[in-house]
């Protein structure tokens, strides 16, 4: 096999893992939305909410463990 | 961390950046008005013996617009914009604040050193890679510590999740490292001549055509990595933030992020269509181009949608008024570049006006208009002051939108005009005109291009006038304001 | 299952690279070593042609001027044969231009002669009276650097094993004989082409002007 020809097939399948990714993560998001696991929508208040003193949309962990500590 | 009463965002080096901006972009732009007006007027090239023609100025054109006036843009929104978002400040980070600061001297030497030598005629000659090699390596260490205080920040961050806003930054980073280094592979002579010749001189390290590739690989993606990734991270902060409005679909916004950063890269091959480059890849940066419209108006739609039921803030706020022109920008030269990419066309397009047309539709359109509304918006939590005039801001936009309009109008037909003579043939099928009868029928789309270009200068000097009254005059905030920059 | 991606900065930055990265791999890599190839009897440029192709760089004529035919019947009647990639094997950098604001001069050897050349880089009007090309004067002055030319030439036989002859060599002596022996009578050969009794008396002299070498080149574009 030549490396033109191997070159092909890599290309060929590895586009089409890409698109099963990317398929599998359009479900993945309207799935977790419909399940109720996570609500991709709630990021976007991440640019509005972006005061120093404005609760995290989600707590860095590391910060919650300094909290404690204290 | 301690509890910090008085803690508030430290923008220091965004502001810095916010003036580099300004004087980049009039440096920049000034030039350009310069070099549109020398190809309506020839006598322009004497201006300045030597260092005045128009071939010693584009690159300098070029160059000073994308890596001073953009890049300092995007500086400058990035060091507003991603401690926001991450909820750190840059002042809790002293060594991080720091060493931003010292990245902002070494660029300031590597463009001044940029601008003196291209105006010299130091150049590897490579578009939009033209720095000769000790540039290239300050670049690269400049670069470098942009990635280390950008993983930094986020190391430090409150917010767990990361916002839109920063993958498009980041993807910028990565992308523009990769390329610019593959690129720019060269062997400087000084190495191997035995001391010989000027010890700034280097040879490209690839050869004809694989040069070629690799620099449109390069000179494409510069437009993909500078030009619209982290121009996107700009408009899915500040369009929300200004307007109050949360993105459309953030789902959206995330698909179409790894749609672009897949699609992208394989473009490139559409700047040498009907070259000496292999058939196949032709083809597939032809169809990737074409492929490329989806996540581009993913985004852009994305963007337009935000302002649902909200759309009597167009009219109400300039502000939003450059941010939905931008994206609608955005959508027609990513619209224009897939047709041009199409072999047939592009047999007609390419070499011709009309593509230096489709680079400013996005470049003026969308790029600059986007940073203009950037930094309106940042000034007046930067300055803490008032945006100086609404009037002057209003002004602003009709008249660069007019020379917009007229900038990419021009071309068009420059460019059709002047692709179309080029291969017309009369009944015996000998050439129909001579080669300079291509060129003097363009004048008046050059005069008129001239002047849309000058109209469009005017704006940035009303922008740089207005921006400096903020910082000064501004009747003074008491509180940062939450969403919409209020102006007098 | 995608979720992890999304808060790992770390994780996300290897996922983006893999992606971009990707197109790079497939589409340039591969055809690299056949490109390379230079087409039969193709010789590398003297260092005359050199110093005249930094000219062309220094002044940026690639700003105007393309240097690739396409396989276009309208393109070959203007300009002659299109262009094949093993012709331009020992162009480092590739000068095909992006824009014809000027037409393209990939085979203008074929078509101009040195002395139109003079007068056209001295003043374009003269020879093409509605030209919007400004003039290169200058050129006519400053001093070709023929040193930095050889040393590209040193490097590229070193690095990349471009074929030149013993006589291109890392030292300064064997620069400077090299001048004396190839170079100028090289030039001298332009100079009276030229026509241009400036230009002529300052090779006599031993010095050899920009546009000397910048014509050596465009000559050489056939």
């Amino acid at each position: 096999m030549s490396l033109t020809e191997m070159q092909g097939y890599a290309f060929f399948f590895f586009t089409i893992f890409l698109v099963v990714i990317l398929y599998g993560y359009i479900l993945h998001l309207y799935k977790s939305e419909k399940d109720g696991v996570r609500d991709y929508e709630k990021y976007g208040k991440m640019a509005l909410d972006d005061e120093l003193t404005d609760k995290p949309i989600e707590e860095n962990p590391k910060e919650t463990n300094e909290k404690k500590e204290k | 961390m301690q509890s910090n009463t008085a803690l508030e965002y430290d923008y220091s080096v965004a502001k810095l950046y916010m003036w580099t901006t300004v004087i980049f972009g009039i440096v920049g732009m000034t030039i350009g008005v310069l070099i549109a007006a020398q190809l309506a007027f020839p006598e322009l090239n004497y201006l300045m013996g030597e260092y005045g023609t128009f071939s010693r100025l584009r690159p300098l054109h070029t160059n000073v617009v994308i890596y001073g006036f953009t890049l300092s843009g995007i500086m400058a929104s990035f060091y507003y914009s991603a401690p926001r978002v991450l909820k750190v400040s840059m002042g809790e980070l002293p060594l991080i604040n720091a060493l931003a600061k010292f990245q902002f001297v070494a660029y300031l030497v590597a463009a001044t050193g940029m601008v003196i030598s291209l105006g010299m005629g130091i150049t590897a000659n490579k578009e939009y890679a033209q720095m000769e090699w000790p540039l290239d390596v300050l670049i690269v260490v400049y670069w470098v510590i942009w990635g280390i205080n950008m993983f930094a920040l986020i190391g430090a961050r409150r917010e767990k999740a990361l916002y839109i806003s920063l993958w498009y930054y980041i993807a910028c980073f990565l992308g523009v490292a990769m390329l610019y280094l593959f690129n720019n592979m060269e062997v400087p002579t000084l190495f191997f001549s035995g001391g010989l010749g000027a010890w700034y001189h280097s040879v490209s390290m690839y050869a004809g055509t694989n040069d070629a590739l690799v620099q449109w690989w390069w000179g494409h993606n510069a437009v993909a990595f500078v030009f619209t990734v982290p121009i996107i991270a700009l408009i899915y902060y500040f369009l929300p933030k200004e307007s109050g409005q949360a993105v459309y679909s953030y789902k959206l916004s995330l698909l179409s992020f790894w749609g672009l950063m897949f699609v992208y890269l394989w473009a490139g091959g559409h700047h040498l269509l009907w070259s000496t480059v292999p058939d196949w890849m032709q083809t597939m940066g032809s169809i990737f181009s074409v492929v490329l419209i989806l996540p581009s108006w993913g985004s852009a739609i994305n963007m337009l949608l935000t302002m649902k039921g909200e759309w009597n803030q167009l009219t109400e706020n300039p502000l939003i008024k450059f941010m939905v022109l931008a994206s609608t920008f955005y959508m027609l030269s990513t619209l224009e570049g897939p047709i041009q990419a199409v072999k047939s066309v592009n047999a007609i397009a390419h070499f011709t006006d009309w593509i230096p047309g489709h680079v400013h539709d996005g470049v003026l359109g969308w790029v600059a208009f986007m940073i203009f509304a950037a930094l309106m918006h940042m000034s007046t939590r930067v300055f803490k002051r008032e945006i100086y005039s609404k009037s002057l801001l209003e002004a602003q936009f009709w008249i660069q939108t007019t020379g917009v309009v007229l900038y990419f109008t021009s071309m068009w037909i420059a460019g059709i005009t002047q692709g179309m003579m080029w291969r017309a043939v009369d009944e015996y099928g000998n050439l129909m005109y001579s080669f300079i009868d291509t060129v003097t029928v363009l004048h008046p789309y050059y005069t008129i291009r001239a002047i849309g270009g000058l109209l469009f200068l005017i704006g940035v000097f009303m922008f740089a006038y207005n921006l400096y009254k903020t910082a000064t005059a501004g009747r003074k905030l008491e509180n940062e304001p939450q969403f919409r920059s209020p102006m007098a | 299952m995608f979720h992890w991606l999304e808060k790992n900065p770390f994780l996300f930055s290897v996922g983006v690279f893999i992606v971009i990265a990707f197109a790079g791999l497939i589409e340039i890599l591969p055809n690299f070593a056949e490109a390379a190839r230079p087409i039969k009897g193709l010789k590398p440029y003297t260092v005359l042609e050199l110093a005249g192709k930094e000219v062309y760089k220094k002044d940026n004529c690639i700003a105007c001027h393309s240097q690739l035919i396409r396989p276009f019947k309208a393109e070959t009647d203007r300009y002659g044969q299109y262009s094949l990639s093993g012709e331009y094997a020992y162009d480092r950098p590739f000068l095909w231009g992006s824009k014809r604001t000027g037409p393209d001069l990939h085979r203008v050897g074929n078509y101009r002669t040195s002395d139109w050349h003079a007068n056209h880089m001295w003043d374009p009007k003269s020879v093409v009276p509605t030209s919007i090309m400004p003039a290169y004067k200058h050129q006519f002055k400053n001093i070709a650097d023929t040193e930095t030319a050889y040393a590209e030439a040193v490097t590229v036989k070193r690095v990349f094993n471009t074929p030149y002859g013993p006589e291109i060599a890392p030292s300064k002596e064997a620069y400077e004989k090299y001048y004396k022996e190839k170079l100028l009578p090289e030039a001298k050969k332009i100079a009276k082409e030229m026509k241009n009794k400036e230009v002529e008396a300052m090779v006599n002299q031993g010095k050899v002007p920009e546009i000397v070498a910048l014509i050596a080149y465009l000559n050489r574009l056939k």
